[in-house]
């Protein structure tokens, strides 16, 4: 106690010297923090306000037979029961969008088409939220549940100009769907917003009910699926991992009823995989008593097991027809098969078996995904120990969890180079499919920190060379403290207290001058509508993000810094000689 | 019985190129209780004498008792320790600490022994300070009184931890010469009351008079008479 008071009032008595090389470290630490919640705030904005909405915090994306615009998956049930008993998630909406050329007054422009869910389970916070990203200039985001118009849309203030359109008028629209087929359409504009975020800007706003039949996807059907989650950083990996788990595929099989002509028999029928390497373990393992293999490799034709072709009386050249019911129609589903061979069921293979390839296979299954009910257990489901398996077609192929941006891209590049016939289902978090934003703040908050550091380095010889005035100064002092009964690790420690709480009242000023400057920057609105910066504003606002552990962190390192320099003058100063001290003039 | 007891001190240190021989083989003994005054001119030895009997300063060759306890063998914590509780310091300068005002610089040692309660540090402060006469100015930083009232809180410091022995450099060449008597008075009046040794150094014939045993030093050396 007595070494702190004596350090405090020490520091008042050099009060411009103190004053001066305090207000420096004050600049270095109002620099700092600035310059930390400057960038905290760009990945808040990237992550939280912006990839929060676009991907959410963890996404699962499909593509359907590889085709980069196919973001569909057929069985909604299945993905949502993966996700619905997830306690952390704060909403999970389906994600569905697509280019549309749309034709104004006069004027033509692309636009993107997004779904919107404006209807089910939406808050009014969150409605605020959305109120708050997307300025509504006419209009609101609850009339896009308009029944009493024709699609109707909110468009960006720009695209409105660029279309020369404004509110009630209809664009008209073009596109192909994610099948490639050509289509068109009306769309009423029910609403315009502004948005400083240009990637925004050519976004238009569909009721995701509608927008959803109206690109092709049936109510079976889900497109990407966005997940909110509740403390993201803590749970979005787990919470992805656990999804994942989950949504781990099995064989995929139509069990249904193969007819030719008169005579029916049960069958299930599995795809096989079609790669090179695939095909040729299964020419092995074949043992053919009919035709040949290669039509059906060849997608031409299905291979049937011996006692099945016996029991339909068919061979090579014959055709059949499979029946089977259908898992979200009523209406059961059939396919006309081309009998090319016909094989042993050797191996494990299920006795009333059709093979055929994947690609024809996930035709049948994808479009009018199977039912499967099976109580009597007919079907023919091998376990995974089964040689067949390897071979065969999953219901999807499910991706591996990724970790970094670079392993996500890897992982995407290599899928192109794949030819894949089935369903891709990918789990991941914006933590990895944006790990770059995170590593460009580390690098921010790198170049910040050298510069202050630098900056530090210059200071920290001020405080060196003060202390060593100081010292020089009160060299008589230390002296008659000594001579009284001072300890030396006392004398040492109360110039280290004098240098940290110089440090620490000028770090606390920093920090107050810089929730100063970031509340003055804030003040300012800038309009940078047309500029890709624009989109790191929070309504025309520069955002800054403090962390209480972040300033915490800088004001220990700065702290820890000035008493590790100030440590060797106090321990000379410590280490004097009381009689020499004493006799010490200026 | 000898409080301090110096056998064949000597003490040199350099300056510049030279080795000068401070104290040349110095013998004394000073009885418990004693009022000494160790005389001599300047250059004569009697800062440096001072110096090592408050164990601030350390011997070249030759023993040093204080209380019966060799100082020489001590190391810096022990000798730390003997200063804080059994010697007290008056310096020719006062050395006040200047950000700590009056009853503060009294109670500065006490705080430094950490034995006593604050009630019981607070209560022989002023004690101290009423018996230099300054209660009135208690409140007051070293830069706020004279020289003969810094000394006075000097006194006050020195005997704040009652000990042993008090060591005086020339308490009074800074004061005018009625300030200086008070001083010694004063000095004179706690060594009658507190039983407390008192040596102090001095080159001015009239301090002497307040002495009731003079030692002479001269080059280094204890002069016979």
């Amino acid at each position: 106690m007595l070494l702190v008071q004596l350090s405090l009032r020490n520091l008042l008595r050099q009060k411009r010297r103190n004053v001066l090389l305090g207000t420096a470290m004050a600049i270095g630490v109002m620099i700092l923090v600035v310059a930390n919640s400057f960038s905290h705030g760009i990945s808040d904005i990237i992550f939280n306000r912006i990839m929060r909405y676009v991907t959410g915090h963890v996404t699962i994306r499909f593509n359907e037979k590889g085709g980069i615009h196919r973001e569909i998956f057929r069985d909604r049930d299945r993905v949502w029961a993966a996700v619905k008993d997830e306690p952390d998630i704060e909403r999970a909406e389906e994600a569905v969008g697509f280019f549309m050329r749309a034709i104004g007054n006069g004027k033509a422009d692309n636009i993107i088409l997004v779904g919107a869910n404006t209807k089910i389970g939406v808050t009014k916070k969150e409605l605020k939220e959305l109120e708050e990203s997307f300025h509504m200039i006419e209009g609101g985001w609850k009339e896009l549940e308009k029944t009493t118009v024709e699609n109707p849309i909110i468009v960006s203030e720009e695209k409105a100009r660029t279309l020369n359109v404004k509110k009630n008028d209809v664009l008209r629209v073009r596109f192909r769907n994610m099948f490639g087929q050509d289509q068109a359409a009306r769309l009423t504009i029910v609403g315009i917003m502004r948005n400083d975020n240009i990637f925004m800007q050519p976004v238009c706003f569909l009721e995701l009910s509608n927008a959803k039949p109206l690109l092709g996807y049936r109510p079976s059907d889900t497109g990407t699926i966005n997940i909110r989650v509740k403390d993201p950083q803590k749970n979005a990996r787990a919470i992805a991992d656990r999804i994942h788990d989950r949504l781990k595929p099995r064989l995929a099989l139509i069990g249904g009823t193969l007819v030719h002509g008169a005579l029916r028999s049960e069958a299930t029928v599995l795809g096989f995989k079609s790669d090179d390497d695939s095909q040729a373990a299964l020419a092995k393992k074949l043992t053919l008593t009919d035709g040949s293999l290669d039509p059906a490799m060849k997608k031409d034709g299905v291979i049937l097991t011996s006692p099945l072709a016996r029991a339909l009386k068919v061979r090579e050249g014959d055709t059949v027809e499979l029946h089977y019911d259908r898992k979200f129609n009523e209406q059961g589903a059939s396919r006309i098969l081309r009998v090319s061979a016909v094989c042993e069921p050797t191996d494990g293979l299920g006795e009333n078996v059709v093979l055929m390839n994947e690609d024809k296979f996930y035709d049948a299954f994808y479009e009018d995904w199977p039912k499967n009910d099976d109580p009597q257990g007919r079907l023919f489901r091998p376990d995974e120990r089964n040689s067949w398996v390897p071979l065969l077609a999953p219901e999807w192929i499910l991706l591996k969890r990724t970790n970094t941006t670079d392993d996500y891209i890897k992982k995407y590049r290599d899928l192109g180079k794949m030819k894949l016939k089935a369903t891709t289902v990918d789990v991941s978090t914006m933590y990895e499919t944006a790990s770059d934003i995170l590593k460009l703040e580390g690098v921010l908050n790198l170049i910040t920190l050298s510069a202050v550091l630098v900056l530090f380095f210059i200071i920290l010889l001020g405080v060196i060379n003060t202390l060593r005035m100081t010292i020089r100064e009160r060299t008589r002092e230390i002296g008659t403290i000594r001579a009284i009964g001072m300890r030396r690790e006392d004398v040492r420690n109360m110039f280290i207290l004098e240098t940290f709480f110089l440090t620490l009242f000028s770090a606390s000023i920093g920090v107050m001058a810089g929730f100063g400057v970031m509340g003055l920057l804030s003040r300012f609105t800038f309009h940078m509508s047309d500029n890709p910066f624009g989109m790191l504003l929070v309504n025309g606002h520069v955002y800054f993000l403090p962390t209480f552990l972040g300033i915490a962190g800088n004001v220990l390192l700065i702290v820890a810094i000035a008493v590790i320099t100030a440590y060797f003058p106090a321990r000379r100063a410590a280490d004097l000689s009381p009689a020499k001290a004493l006799g010490h003039f200026e | 019985m000898n409080i301090i007891e110096i056998r064949g001190l000597k003490k040199d240190y350099p300056l510049g190129d030279t080795l000068v021989n401070a104290l040349r083989g110095v013998d004394v003994t000073v009885e418990s209780g004693e009022f000494m005054s160790i005389v001599g001119p300047s250059g004569s030895g009697k800062t440096t004498l001072l110096n090592v009997i408050g164990c601030i300063d350390f011997a070249t060759e030759g023993s040093v008792q204080i209380g019966g306890r060799e100082i020489t063998a001590m190391n810096d914590r022990q000798i730390t320790d003997l200063r804080l509780h059994k010697i007290g310091f008056i310096f020719q300068t006062f050395n006040l600490i200047p950000v700590l005002d009056v009853v503060e610089n009294v109670e500065f040692p006490l705080l430094l022994m950490k034995s006593l309660s604050r009630s019981e540090i607070r209560k022989r402060a002023d004690r101290l300070i009423a018996e230099v006469g300054l209660q009135s100015f208690a409140k007051h930083r070293p830069s706020e009184l004279s020289g003969g009232q810094r000394q006075r809180v000097a006194i006050a410091r020195a005997l704040v931890t009652n000990p042993d022995i008090v060591l005086a450099d020339e308490p009074t060449a800074n004061l005018d010469s009625v300030t200086g008597a008070s001083i010694l008075e004063l000095m004179k009046d706690m060594n009658t009351q507190e039983k407390t040794t008192f040596v102090f150094s001095t080159h001015d014939a009239n301090v002497l008079k307040y002495a009731r045993r003079i030692v002479k030093i001269h080059d280094g050396l204890i002069s016979p008479n």
